[in-house]
């Protein structure tokens, strides 16, 4: 009997920290994973209101540029309010790249040539603004917002300047036209298409940035975080982990900003604000910094919400909807107020957001019925 | 030179009221390390609470001002105990997101309450203006330069010559030591944040005089107030006041010579030369003009 | 998948009780109706059920545009109440319409566009240029009719965007041929605009202007939207010796810009764009110095001018279907809107088709609709031929007048203006 294989255990033994760093975890989060490919292949079966297909399709790529900033900011703990500026880079990049009257690439060349172009941008900034620490390096970041949007309303044989440009990129892979799907001898609409194409590469951005965290520059990473001298003083070369979190966190950025301008066919230089880069660190505080879960979960509820609100807007007293009502607080007042109100009451009661949440329902139940 | 001096002259103005919000910033943080993004929803909403006793309460200009003053001191320092105290110890990231998060709310407060339409906040200086040579003052600029002087007397006094601004200034050069001493860190917190409150109000109500100039919008003066306080240096108040003069200056200059000098850089290029001279000074100082260089121990 | 979406309105049309409408059919009516024949009763696609049309309406109904927003509306929604009145389109079918508040964002534009697309013939009102053109390439996909609530220029070749009233270009060019022609001759002219494609659209006006007129611009300026401190533009139009300014920009920056003028004594000859006006700067500290200065241009006649019959009708609609609303520029706009898309409903259903593509070609076979002179005539028709009204009236500040501004010059109509042309974006 070989002594390497190992007997069948019980899914919750951990026999070593290989196996807590085991991408799928025990047998119950196999089953879980599984499930969520199902969801995610069958959805668009299911789920025809053009409405929540857009909504969920503005929650993915909102999920992906939220992973790239839980990198930089949940894993390496730098503080970056201009994520705005690198989601408005690759919208543009992609525009360049994939629009039939510039270079017209194909669909994997367009979104893998944003990132790599935010990336870069990323990594010739990170040197200069990571000299700088905490509230210096927030306000140099808010600096980015505003030089950025200064650059996009004048570029404007590239940007459009203010009148935006059209991103009519093709978005074929292998055959599939994700704009106009047809599968199985189904027709599919735009939303259903996209919302494969980019709910895709979220599955994919995610197991990137997982592999990453859980390997040797992810600790590093956490290292720098947790203690930046003392990280260094291990060995941990400061400078280029903090950079090349930077860098990635800019691609992957870019990529989100790439799918954003490719989705709506149209950006402008209006809507890469300050609001945006906010809106972001809202979704991984709301989710949970520093969790890849979290990144993904805080961009579909922050996403979902303002649907939400809206449909139940006319049941909640003192709302004014429509263009004739008047009300105490209107919907995009609601809005905004629970918005300011959801980063504050997590970050005062739960700052590990939704995921750290969800890991006490599960430990509960772990232990049920004998939970105390 | 006329033409300069007008220049030079708006752009104090405009600097006076940078350095208002900036020195909000910064006693703030020197008392709590904390950066207070809301400080932009502070201004606002004591801009509008002038307008409400003004307006609304029939008080005279003076009278509601000082009344505004006095609230908006009270909700800051509410505002340090009721949220910010629950922050200690919290990651930078944390807290600065605490602020946002409170920006927000204040804002929507203050737009369910006032509308967004553009108000006239019953100041007396309207639109009236004086001459001096070929330079024109308007009254309400000669009124916020006076006022910010005055106050930034007023406020070095205190920090000089008074026991609480020594103690916070005590309180910001070693916590723990002032402790020991018998300083109640709480009480210097509270004061701080109560003492920028009553600044902001007093930025916002220099920046809403004029003709249909109260909006909800006015809160914006503080992301360029940022820049003012960084060029500074975070934690200087003397650096704040300066930075918030060479921001403005520099803005009101850029604006007047760009079609000359530099056409090149594209229209309305004085909106974001704040940020442009921040990041120049700091390639050169890290930690600003006048901040104090931080000293990191593992 | 389509099929399931049919099943959906299968069974919405079941609920309804709408008799002699199989799931089936209301699939084909949705993408073509091929069986459509002139004189018919249309059929009934999505947006129309047999008795009653809906149409959409994506607009800012709150935050800070709403102050727009919500007067466009009404504007849409009386006019729509007065036609329901009279029988509705064709004498039989009323119009519903549909609201959904966009915030101003382009992407909640795109989300509700979406909510709304299956449920509406057309789109009777898109505000805010960032949300049409964001919302345009989705409307070019599904080939419906939108009509955007601006004046851009690039409107006018896009086959499915519908709009009304004369172009920002072309306010522009008559405003300052105006000025020029009636003692303006050899003046200093300059530009203040806001940083963002209207600001654009009017600098384009001016530009052209000054290259027909042949003047040279003393200085052109721009401002941040939203931002409290216009000292330094203002300094330099001084600074410039500006004898006039032609002016872009919205009510709320109108008056800090003025304000800030008044405040450092700068008295040019303000000649302003349609939008940036509205009648609490003429209640404002600042009305003397407004009355003194300030020109608009925009369209039609003053508000409850009884001699012109489009304005008697709309005030007696107003009085009746919403007493509350007050004169308003934007009001007119929405009502306009909505007499514009009744046109293209009223040809769709003589041509026996109410379905999307239905109602695109309708708006192509359109020709000139009259607006009885609240807005210029349009000639629409294919969008390579479709002509804008180029005639503008010039507005003085009046604060006599229901909404403060008084005629100066009725229907103006440049040479200079004739020679615009209207490119595709």
């Amino acid at each position: 009997m070989s002594s390497r294989r190992a007997p069948r255990v019980h899914g919750l033994m951990t026999r070593g920290y290989a196996d807590d760093l085991r991408l799928f975890g025990s047998g119950k989060a196999k089953l879980g994973l599984l499930a969520l490919v199902l969801a995610y292949l069958m959805l668009p079966f299911f789920l025809t209101s053009d409405f929540w297909l857009s909504v969920l399709d503005y929650a993915g790529i909102a999920a992906i540029g939220a992973l790239g900033l839980n990198l930089l900011t949940g894993y390496t703990g730098q503080v970056s309010l201009g994520h705005a500026f690198f989601i408005g880079l690759g919208a543009y990049a992609a525009a360049q790249l994939g629009g039939p009257d510039a270079l017209n690439l194909p669909l994997p060349l367009w979104l893998l040539g944003a990132a790599v172009f935010g990336a870069l941008v990323g990594a010739l900034i990170g040197p200069f603004a990571l000299r700088l620490r905490g509230n210096y390096l927030a306000i140099v970041t808010l600096g980015l917002i505003f030089l950025g949007e200064h650059l996009f309303r004048n570029l404007k044989d590239v940007t459009g300047g203010n009148s935006g440009t059209n991103v009519d990129t093709t978005a074929t892979l292998g055959g599939l036209d994700f704009k106009d799907l047809a599968l199985l001898g189904e027709n599919f609409s735009f939303n259903q298409g996209y919302f494969w194409l980019i709910w895709g590469l979220v599955g994919l951005v995610a197991l990137l940035v997982k592999n990453l965290v859980r390997t040797r520059p992810g600790r590093a990473l956490q290292a720098v975080r947790d203690r930046d001298v003392a990280a260094e003083v291990v060995g941990v070369q400061l400078g280029r982990y903090k950079v090349g979190a930077f860098a990635v966190s800019s691609g992957l950025a870019a990529l989100a900003g790439a799918l954003l301008g490719s989705y709506q066919q149209f950006v402008s230089p209006d809507e890469f604000s300050l609001f945006l880069s906010i809106q972001y660190i809202a979704i991984i505080i709301v989710g949970g910094v520093g969790t890849v879960f979290g990144s993904i979960v805080g961009a579909l509820v922050l996403g979902g919400l303002p649907g939400l609100i809206d449909k139940y807007s006319a049941s909640i007293p003192g709302v004014s909807t429509g263009s004739g009502d008047s009300g105490f607080i209107s919907v995009f007042s609601l809005n905004q107020a629970i918005f300011g109100l959801l980063i504050v009451l997590f970050l005062v009661f739960e700052p590990r957001g939704l995921a750290a949440v969800w890991l006490r329902v599960k430990a509960y139940f772990k232990a049920w019925p004998f939970s105390y | 030179m006329s033409e300069f001096l007008q220049l030079c002259f708006n752009g104090t103005a405009l600097g006076a009221r940078y350095a208002l919000v900036a020195l909000g910033f910064v006693i703030i943080y020197r008392a709590t390390g904390v950066i207070n993004f809301a400080q932009g929803g502070l201004l606002a909403l004591g801009a509008y609470l002038a307008y409400a006793l003004n307006d609304t309460a029939a008080l005279p200009f003076a009278l509601a001002v000082i009344g505004a003053v006095i609230a908006s001191g009270l909700i800051g320092a509410a505002t340090e105990r009721v949220v910010l105290r629950r922050m200690v110890g919290q990651p930078v990231f944390a807290v600065v997101m605490v602020t946002i998060g409170m920006l927000f709310i204040l804002e929507q407060t203050i737009t369910s309450i006032w509308g967004f339409e553009a108000l006239n906040l019953g100041d007396p200086w309207g639109v009236q203006i004086v001459r001096a040579g070929d330079v024109v003052l308007a009254q309400r600029d000669l009124w916020t330069v006076g006022i910010a002087g005055a106050v930034l007397a007023a406020f070095f006094a205190f920090f000089r010559f008074s026991k609480l601004g020594v103690a916070m200034r005590a309180t910001a050069f070693d916590q723990e030591a002032a402790l020991a001493q018998g300083i109640s860190a709480r009480r210097v917190f509270a004061v701080s944040w109560g003492i920028s409150g009553a600044l902001a109000c007093l930025a916002g109500v220099t920046l809403a005089a004029g003709p249909a100039a109260l909006s909800p919008g006015i809160g914006a003066v503080a992301l360029i107030a940022f820049p003012a306080m960084i060029v500074g240096g975070l934690d200087s108040p003397v650096g704040a006041v300066l930075g918030g003069l060479i921001i403005g200056i520099t803005q009101a200059l850029t604006t007047g010579y760009q079609e000359d000098l530099f056409g090149w850089a594209g229209a309305n290029f004085a909106a974001v030369m704040p940020y442009v001279v921040m990041v120049l000074i700091l390639l050169v100082r890290p930690y600003g003009l006048f901040g104090t260089r931080e000293v990191r121990r593992i | 998948m389509r099929s399931s979406r049919m099943w959906a309105a299968a069974a919405a049309a079941a609920m309804l009780g709408v008799a002699g409408c199989g799931g089936a059919d209301s699939e084909e009516g949705g993408s073509g109706g091929s069986a459509a024949k002139e004189g018919e009763a249309p059929k009934t696609v999505p947006g129309f059920d047999g008795n009653k049309i809906r149409v959409g309406a994506l607009s800012p109904l709150s935050g800070p545009v709403a102050v727009i927003g919500k007067p466009l509306t009404n504007g849409n929604q009386v006019f729509f109440d007065a036609l329901n009145k009279q029988g509705g389109i064709a004498g039989k079918y009323k119009v519903k319409l549909v609201q959904e508040d966009t915030q101003y964002k382009p992407d909640v534009a795109v989300q509700r566009y979406n909510r709304l697309k299956n449920d509406v013939v057309a789109f009777t009102q898109i505000l805010g240029t960032p949300s049409v053109l964001a919302v345009l390439p989705q409307l070019k996909r599904d080939k419906i009719v939108g009509a955007p609530a601006s004046l851009d220029a690039f409107w006018v070749r896009e086959p499915n965007l519908l709009p009304v009233g004369g172009p920002y270009q072309g306010q522009a060019i008559n405003g300052l041929d105006y000025y020029v022609k009636n003692g303006g001759e050899g003046k200093r002219i300059c530009s203040l605009s806001q940083d963002d494609a209207y600001g654009e659209a009017g600098k384009e006006g001016v530009d052209f202007a000054a290259e027909k007129l042949e003047f040279k611009l003393a200085s052109a300026q721009k401002f941040k939207q939203a931002d409290k401190d216009v000292t330094g533009q203002i300094q330099a139009l001084a600074k410039a010796k500006c004898d006039a300014v032609f002016l872009t920009s919205l009510p709320s920056d109108s008056g800090t810009i003025w304000g800030t003028a008044a405040k450092l004594g700068f008295a040019p000859r303000w000649i302003a764009q349609s939008p940036a006006w509205i009648d609490e700067l003429g209640a404002s500290p600042l009305k003397e110095y407004l009355a003194k200065t300030v020109w608009i241009v925009a369209e039609g006649t003053e508000w409850g001018d009884d001699s012109v019959a489009g304005m008697k009708q709309m005030v007696a609609d107003v009085e009746q279907f919403d007493p509350k609303q007050d004169p308003d520029y934007y009001f007119s706009f929405g009502y306009v809107q909505g007499k514009a898309m009744a046109a293209v409903l009223e040809k769709a259903v003589e041509l026996g088709d109410l379905s999307h593509e239905g109602v695109l070609k309708a708006s192509e076979e359109l020709g000139e609709v009259a607006f009885d002179g609240l807005f210029g005539d349009y000639t629409y028709g294919a969008a390579d031929e479709r002509k804008p009204p180029t005639q503008s009236t010039i507005f003085k500040v009046d604060t006599a007048k229901p909404y403060a501004l008084g005629t100066l010059e009725k229907d103006y109509e440049s040479d200079a203006v004739k020679e615009f042309e209207y490119k595709a974006r």
